[in-house]
């Protein structure tokens, strides 16, 4: 990326400097200049982003259609009536349902792949790498269109498979143990291939002289692997397991609106997809916004967590 | 930077590359089976998908179904939409990208760190929560059921910011400002160095965020209220949730035909998209 040899830069760096930064005005006390280039991004964060984050807030106190002028002030009614409602403890479940099996096929999978393919040669890594990203580049809605096909009771191809293996045919999307599962394998297999990728950088980012070394020094197999990989691993690892979490409810959301709209009867809906029917379907702003708060409220830890995980970064560089 | 590090294969086994390259051969096969299905599907005639499904190459290969699709549906228009929709989100994200991530990079001022901890911050919330207000906003401005509306709101985003300032950052400051000593104004600096030094990173985000955003559905749907306004996931969605919803040939077919864009445009870009991906992971 830098297209400047390090010798040359020194150089520069002994020039000498007239202000701290490349921004100057005829009083350097008022530099306007970054001001002015954050502004329009800021603006729209700002409009888009941080604004509609505290309206949410506000919002959540109100019974309100989203379209009649007419909103009424209820306090923390719309909170009461969700956590009273009596499918919120499944709700709720299933959205902890969702995250866990992300953590088997959207981390722990990707993640065994990468090391697979760090056994590779550089042209065939390439190639694997490139065949196993390709789902990822199709859009969410029409990629699990073929799953629902895969899925269905009666001529899909899942169960005249088993049929053909003298095995029960189960109802998959409309039975309501599997129907989650369900939803969740179509997801990971669309969004696997973004964790191949980033586990196989944070993996290749171990300096290969410790490999060496620690190989020189009688290491193999499993103790390299524990001893040295997954150790300098770590801070990849911990990125990529906050970042699966908070996700895993955001790649479900339209395979879940394509295969089952929730059902059925809730059991493949969660916390983040309630919010949107209650919103758009149902029409209940107020409760959905209160469903939004509570989704924040879920995921702050998480939040906070990558918060400081995109910070340390920062920090790394300067 | 990641050229010179780890390649070296953890185990020289050859029996361990051996099975790593079985499993992973297993994996692709079954990552890439559902789009051959996909792709097959579209080409058998209506009468033969429920014969023999397991074989997903059509024993008699027809075009009906793309026929079928093609009559039934605007393509044309689906397809204008999402290309106006996706290069709107993409050149306005990059555009407000730029010039905050040179001053996220590269300038001292008071505030530095809210702003940079803002863009962060803005890109671990749930982007449902937004939706209600974002939808009131469009609906204030009269701008539903219009691409205008669809585009305004997805411009809010940390991702681009972030992901730019972090490979601007690795730029030495000291040219920038030989750049400055030399009479170049901050604009200048920034569109005639900085821009081009890092025209890699832009490219590779120029072609994330419009895959990104022509795979997008619940927004535009939410907001393309209208056939007019459909982008193509739109439109192939409410096809097969309604109309098209038990004829698998056509809808086959028209997945196939709404994931052509992105797929090609992937094969082409591949190399360069792979690795801006996977390095601004590791660095952001």
């Amino acid at each position: 990326m830098q297209e400047v040899s390090p010798d040359e830069t020194k150089q520069l760096e002994g020039a000498p400097r007239t202000a701290a930064f490349p921004f100057r005005t005829n009083d350097s006390r008022l530099e306007i200049a970054p001001y002015l280039l954050l502004l329009p991004a800021m603006t729209a964060l700002g409009l888009f982003v941080f604004g509609p984050l505290v309206q949410t807030l506000w919002i959540s106190f109100f019974e309100w259609n989203l379209v009649n002028p007419a909103r009424r002030f209820v306090g923390l009614e719309n909170y009461a009536a969700i956590v009273g409602d009596a499918g919120f403890l499944g709700m709720i479940a299933q959205s902890f349902a969702y995250m866990g099996l992300a953590l088997i096929g959207n981390l722990a999978l990707p993640v065994g792949l990468a090391l697979l393919t760090l056994q590779l040669s550089e042209r065939e890594a390439e190639l694997f790498q490139s065949l196993l990203f390709v789902p990822a580049v199709v859009a969410v809605s029409v990629g699990v269109l073929v799953w629902s096909w895969f899925y269905l009771p009666a001529g899909g191809l899942f169960n005249v498979a088993l049929e053909g293996l003298g095995l029960p045919k189960p109802a998959w999307l409309n039975d309501p143990f599997l129907a989650l599962p369900s939803v969740s394998l179509a997801a990971n297999w669309k969004f696997l291939g973004f964790n191949y990728l980033i586990a196989l950088a944070g993996l290749r980012a171990i300096p290969r002289e410790y490999l060496e070394a620690a190989r020189v020094d009688g290491a193999a197999g499993v103790f390299l692997l524990r001893r040295i990989v997954l150790p300098l691993f770590g801070p990849s690892a911990l990125f990529l397991l906050v970042s699966t979490l908070l996700q895993s409810l955001e790649q479900v959301f339209v395979p879940i609106e394509v295969l089952t709209v929730g059902g059925p009867a809730g059991a493949t809906t969660n916390l983040m997809y309630a919010v949107y029917q209650e919103g758009f379907k149902f029409f209940r702003a107020g409760r959905a916004a209160a469903e939004s708060v509570l989704l924040i409220g879920l995921f702050a830890g998480l939040i906070v967590w990558q918060f400081r995980l995109f910070e340390r970064r920062v920090t790394y560089e300067r | 930077m990641s050229a010179k590090t780890a390649r070296a294969p953890i185990s020289k086994a050859r029996s361990g590359v051996w099975l790593a390259r079985v499993a992973l051969s297993i994996a692709a096969l079954l990552m890439l089976l559902p789009l051959i299905y996909q792709l097959g599907l579209s080409f058998k005639a209506p009468a033969d998908i429920f014969v023999k499904p397991i074989n997903p190459l059509p024993a008699n290969p027809t075009l009906e179904n793309y026929a079928t699709v093609i009559a039934a549906l605007p393509l044309g228009t689906y397809l204008l939409n999402s290309l106006i929709f996706s290069l709107g989100v993409t050149f306005g994200q990059i555009a407000l990208a730029i010039p905050a991530a040179y001053a996220l990079a590269h300038a001292r001022f008071a505030g530095r760190r809210l702003a940079l901890a803002l863009v962060m911050l803005s890109m671990t919330v749930p982007f449902v929560v937004t939706y209600i207000p974002n939808y009131l906003t469009v609906a204030g401005w009269g701008l539903i059921g219009t691409l205008p509306g669809m585009i305004l709101p997805l411009i809010g985003s940390g991702y681009g910011i972030f992901l730019l300032r972090q490979h601007f950052a690795t730029f030495p400051t000291s040219i920038l400002e030989a750049a400055r000593v030399d009479g170049a104004n901050v604009l200048q600096t920034l569109f005639l160095v900085l821009v081009p030094a890092n025209r890699a990173a832009i490219t590779s985000l120029f072609v994330y965020l419009m895959i990104a955003s022509w795979n997008q559905l619940i927004w535009p749907q939410l907001i393309g209220s209208r056939q007019s306004a459909y982008t193509l996931t739109v439109g192939v969605q409410s096809f097969a949730s309604g109309e098209g919803g038990s004829s698998w040939g056509p809808m086959m077919a028209a997945a196939t035909l709404a994931s052509l864009p992105t797929v090609l445009t992937y094969l082409l870009v591949r190399r360069g998209l792979l690795a801006t991906f996977s390095d601004g992971a590791v660095k952001g």
